[in-house]
């Protein structure tokens, strides 16, 4: 029979549905102080996302003034690629303080949640922290550099003052320092109740709300 | 075995096996960077070790190698297509596609499979990450066609092969990707695009060829349903609506492009308002779906940003340990000819396609490879289709393709792991003649964009 109402209407198969079944989160306990800073990030980057509606404006306002007026602004690109950059650059700590960065869960998934505790605490302190420290040691005498030149964009009719960008670049990387040391003492509680854990299921369990 | 080797295949072994523990795969990529730059800096440093390596030179690099993603005007258009794909998504096209065109196919036999592939096609733009489009499919489409009482192995099969199309398809975010790591004029991202165009509406047509004759022959795998409600011009009215703007909306987006009448990234921010406007005409458009699908799209756009700051890292490092020659220098010291040198190449990328998913195989491998096949007189549009097609028919092979754990998981528990391996097969064997066509045939590849912009 065919009911083409049936059951491929009425489940409402949409993608984040489809990425709440693909991204599997490690179950991991709240404390206080990580669940403020959690929150503070996330607030950011769901504020962040914001600009990449300005972003589509920008690029329709420059498709229709190329068309108005003849001739391609490059003052106009450049500002797109400046929020849009500035928009994911945030988006990193906000996409870690969610859980959202991808991994290979062939094996990861039938770990217990101890082990995947361990294999988050070795993570956190030998590859992401040292991977983002050295990062940010970098990026801070970049950004600093730039402000020091005053540095503009080559273009004729490009933006000024890039070194405010190229500090958002610095700042993503303290940002995600932030979101990993946030992480680091949620795995801590898990592995060693310190900082002291939340009930489970009071400030959700299943990382913070997305 | 030189010391180059050795720090080379050091590396590569420390990164497959962190990523196999599940930590994310970005700072895994970060991480052996800077495990590697301390082992490379206390061999030179300490040991003496005859080794041009020097921190400033490799990770040191970092920031401003990141700061190349930030400039980028190209990659303004990946966040722009992740947000009209997941636009598009909820603006509620696909619901509305899969519940008309099963009025108009459901009387020809296969018609459920064929309503998937043409569904698979027009959506290609809504794969954010791979498994994404494969997973919708399949809950959109699965429970339809038990319920009439499909084969199994035939449906599951069919919803899993047209899943990964979306990585080939235009406007595929992977060919965006990769576009910014071949980084040449002549496999710019239009280029990619038009390259990936006939290939794709080819594997298209091939499955639903295929959907088509295998019932043919065989009835009892997709029988006919008893009670169909008739076509009339009601149906066929509800069919054009849901089609036409999609179609229209995803055509205006490549034409664009391919007329040059717009560049990539222009067409983006296009087709990401045309997406909004689709979702608003259908009024799916309220406050709460339009901030779920901005955060979505700063989470996705986040992952893969993140991937490429790792990958960046690693590929400098990999680079300032003599990576690339020694890459080069093992492709180029292979017994063949150079075309057995591109084979060999795609053999290894479909095998590296059972680990990796197709972010870090076009961050990190592509970059490496591609020189070596250009500079053997190879054209790129034509190597990078072959590369897709390679990692999309590596997605679908048992036992370890991404796909089959992706369909798994929204599979009804009727359907076994051994219906969705004997599903595929037929597909893959589709995927092979498609590749060895182009591979053959590189016009079906090169010849739209060699007439576009000449």
């Amino acid at each position: 029979m065919a009911e083409p109402e049936g059951p491929g209407s009425d489940r409402h198969a949409h993608l984040s549905r489809a990425e709440e079944l693909l991204i599997h989160h490690v179950e991991l306990p709240q404390t206080a102080i990580s669940q403020a800073l959690d929150a503070g990030l996330i607030l950011l980057g769901k504020a962040a996302s914001w600009l990449w509606l300005a972003v589509v404006g920008i690029i329709i306002y420059a498709v229709v003034g190329r068309y108005a007026f003849g001739s391609g602004s490059v003052t106009l690109e450049e500002w797109q690629w400046h929020i849009a950059g500035a928009a994911w650059l945030i988006g990193l700590s906000y996409t870690l303080a969610t859980d959202d960065h991808v991994r290979v869960d062939v094996l990861h998934e039938r770990f217990s949640l101890r082990t995947k505790g361990w294999i988050e605490l070795f993570g956190i302190l030998f590859l992401l922290l040292p991977f983002l420290g050295s990062a940010l040691w970098e990026a801070i005498p970049y950004f600093h550099s730039s402000y020091l030149q005053d540095e503009t964009s080559q273009a004729p009719a490009g933006l000024p003052n890039r070194w405010i960008l190229k500090g958002v670049l610095a700042l993503s990387f303290l940002l995600l320092i932030v979101a990993a040391l946030s992480r680091l003492m949620r795995v801590t509680a898990l592995l060693f109740g310190l900082p002291r854990p939340r009930r489970m299921g009071e400030a959700g369990n299943g990382g913070a709300p997305r | 075995m030189s010391l180059e080797q050795i720090f080379v295949i050091g590396m590569f072994a420390t990164f497959g096996l962190l990523l196999m523990t599940g930590f994310p795969v970005a700072w895994v990529l970060g991480g052996t960077a800077v495990i590697w730059t301390v082992i490379g800096l206390v061999a030179v440093e300490n040991f003496g070790a005859d080794l041009w390596f020097d921190y400033g030179s490799s990770l040191g690099l970092v920031p401003e190698r990141s700061w190349n993603l930030v400039e980028s005007d190209t990659l303004v258009a990946l966040p722009m297509f992740i947000f009209m794909g997941i636009m598009l998504d909820q603006s509620g096209i696909a619901e509305r596609l899969m519940n008309n065109m099963v009025k108009l196919f459901g009387a020809v036999r296969g018609g459920y499979a064929v309503t998937v592939i043409v569904i698979g096609v027009l959506l290609a733009a809504t794969t954010g990450i791979i498994g994404a489009s494969v997973v919708l499919l399949g809950m959109l489409s699965l429970p339809v066609m038990m319920a009439n009482n499909y084969d199994k192995g035939f449906a599951v099969g069919t919803a899993c092969a047209t899943g990964t199309l979306g990585i080939l398809i235009p406007p595929s975010i992977m060919l965006v990707l990769m576009a910014d790591r071949l980084a040449v004029p002549e496999a710019s991202v239009g280029d990619l695009f038009m390259g990936a165009f006939f290939p794709g509406l080819m594997l298209g047509a091939m499955y639903v060829a295929y959907a088509l004759i295998r019932p043919a022959i065989n009835p009892r795998i997709a029988p006919v349903p008893a009670d169909l409600p008739t076509v009339d011009a009601g149906v066929l009215w509800d069919v054009v609506k849901a089609v036409v703007p999609t179609a229209a909306l995803i055509l205006g987006v490549l034409g664009s492009i391919f007329a040059g009448i717009a560049t990539p990234t222009e067409a983006s921010g296009v087709g990401a308002l045309g997406a909004m406007l689709l979702a608003l005409f259908n009024w799916r458009l309220s406050p709460a779906v339009l901030s779920d699908s901005l955060y979505q799209t700063t989470r996705t756009t986040a992952f893969i940003f993140a991937i490429f700051l790792g990958a960046t890292a690693f590929s400098v490092v990999l680079r300032g340990l003599g990576g690339d020659r020694v890459i080069e220098d093992a492709l180029l010291g292979l017994p063949f000819e150079p075309t057995g040198i591109v084979i060999a190449i795609l053999v290894g990328v479909f095998l590296l396609g059972f680990f990796l998913d197709w972010v870090e195989i076009t961050l990190i491998i592509l970059p490496l490879v591609a020189p070596v096949v250009q500079n053997l007189g190879f054209d790129l549009v034509w190597f990078t289709i072959l590369f897709a097609v390679c990692l999309q028919t590596s997605f679908l092979t048992p036992p370890v393709g991404f796909a089959l754990f992706y369909i798994k998981g929204v599979c009804p528990p009727e359907i076994k792991v051994t219906d969705i391996y004997r599903g595929v097969v037929p597909y893959i064997i589709l995927q092979l003649v498609a590749l060895a066509l182009v591979f053959l045939f590189p016009a079906i590849a090169t010849w739209l964009p060699s007439v576009a912009f000449g």
